[in-house]
């Protein structure tokens, strides 16, 4: 199986920033693009928290964290519940070949099914999931 | 005629500090209603909690299961948006009940408009999970009852957000109609004009994505133009409004520029598509702006009673007019295709 693009969620919370870190740390080793997702809620058009066109300062200083070449990351922010605008990420456009998620989110609560993006993008995903835990440290 | 309301019940148990879904948003319904000065010609149907028979006809078991277990455990954030409490069990259950007795009480008398002031909204709810502010789908919840009746449902959702949940609940039963207009892009991301509809529904869904901006005479005239001849061929016994009232130009959570005078000629439409008095209920989704959404209901309700009613001018010269014309193609492409793919499969 060849991956070429991977797909990882980011709200902005420390277990995404973990996610995101194994995801380019994964692209690293088989040459994959990575696309960075955050989905835009209802609140969101009240208080914006991430704009399109620039990538978030802390995914700035992950990518520099991690040495990678930010011309292969492709910065999305897309309209919708986390875990509707996830599983788009296994269709076109992206077309992602594996999806990274963290295990919890924003506030969620640990241990329950409902609230819980993860577990549910696992349910219903049709490409291989990635939910990296929150306690992941690279080797 | 008769507005025939859902019961009172305390929604108080629904709330978080400094959400804008708030029960704030049903008193000022209730004072809408007030505003109508309608006297004997209020009927108020008896409060109801949707039984789990009745919810299961559009939500899934386990997540109605899993939803309940959530609140009963003290409840908590169920994504960056949507909400609930120790009580929001109950009040959710309420809420999708209230359209059940609002359609017996218009059955009974065969007469009246129904206005159900309910909240959480619905039509976010998709069938196995919460999103939007949703919790359950309420509007469908009520359809599905009817379908059980043997009735065919039209659904007119104008609330700003393209109703995802209700579109998937229904995609592939024809005796359902559902048309929505709808800012986009905006959350939750669905609803182009290309998504009509399943293999056993095509042309069951009706999809009028509209630019930031759009104003009320482009969204009548889809609705006119495109909707219009649907809901003809389709010949609805019963109409159901996702009346949300965040298109409304003040309204904080998106960027159409309706204004309450758009709402009372919407209203005037979709009364005239059901086949005789009695047969029309709209459902409070969205609206966030307390002012307007008062002045909103009441110019709506006014005009779907037939009664002056005093208003905003309707608004009009926004974007959006050659788009209208460009979503009536991309739909009778998709139609085409999806047909073409039958027929490729059939032979």
């Amino acid at each position: 199986m060849t991956i070429e693009n991977i797909a990882v969620g980011y709200d902005g919370s420390p277990d995404a920033a973990i996610a995101v870190r194994w995801a380019l740390g994964a692209a690293g080793e088989t040459g994959a693009t990575v696309t960075i997702v955050h989905a835009t809620g209802l609140l969101e058009h009240l208080h914006e928290r991430f704009t399109p066109d620039r990538l978030p300062p802390a995914l700035l200083a992950l990518t520099e964290e991690c040495q990678f070449n930010p011309s292969r990351i492709r910065w999305l922010v897309d309209n919708g519940d986390p875990c509707s605008v996830l599983l788009r990420m296994g269709s076109p456009p992206i077309n992602a070949d594996v999806l990274v998620v963290g295990s919890r989110g924003q506030g969620k609560r640990a241990g329950l099914l409902l609230g819980s993006t993860s577990l549910e993008v696992v349910e219903h995903a049709t490409m291989p999931v990635v939910v990296v835990p929150s306690s992941y440290v690279k080797q | 005629m008769v507005l025939v309301i859902n019961g009172p019940y305390s929604d108080s148990g629904h709330e978080e500090p400094g959400h804008p879904e708030r029960p704030e948003r049903l008193i000022a319904a209730m004072a809408a209603v007030e505003d109508l000065h309608l006297g004997s010609d209020l009927v108020v149907a008896p409060s109801y909690a949707a039984s789990r028979a009745e919810l299961v006809r559009v939500h899934n078991g386990n997540y109605l299961d899993e939803l309940g277990a959530f609140c009963y455990s003290g409840g908590g954030d169920i994504d960056q948006d949507t909400y609930a409490t120790m009580d929001s069990w109950a009040i959710a259950k309420l809420a999708a009940g209230a359209g059940l007795k609002v359609i017996e009480e218009l059955q009974r008398r065969n007469d009246g408009v129904g206005f159900v002031a309910a909240r959480p909204p619905g039509h976010h709810a998709l069938a196995d999970r919460a999103m939007g502010f949703c919790l359950l789908n309420n509007v469908a919840v009520a359809s599905a009852a009817l379908l059980s009746q043997g009735e065919r449902v039209l659904i007119i959702d104008w609330d700003v957000h393209h109703g995802n949940g209700t579109q998937q609940i229904f995609w592939d039963e024809p005796n359902v109609l559902y048309v929505s207009t709808h800012q986009w892009p905006l959350f939750p991301g669905s609803g182009s004009a290309s998504e009509v509809g399943g293999r056993h529904a095509t042309d069951r869904t009706v999809n009028i994505p509209l630019p930031p901006g759009a104003t009320g005479d482009v969204v009548r005239r889809a609705i006119d133009t495109i909707a219009g001849p649907v809901v003809d061929s389709f010949d609805p016994t019963w109409v159901l409004v996702s009346a949300g009232f965040d298109a409304h130009r003040d309204d904080p959570m998106a960027d159409l520029r309706l204004t309450s005078g758009d709402f009372a000629l919407m209203a005037r439409t979709v009364t005239d598509y059901a086949p005789r008095p009695g047969r029309v209920v709209m459902f409070l989704e969205g609206g966030y702006n307390l002012g307007a959404l008062r002045s909103s209901i009441h110019a709506t309700l006014s005009a779907a009673l037939g009664q002056p009613g005093e208003t905003e001018a309707p608004s009009n010269g926004g974007p959006g007019t050659e788009h209208v014309a460009r979503l009536h193609q991309a739909r009778r492409s998709a139609i085409e295709m999806l047909h073409a793919s039958d027929e490729a499969e059939s032979t």
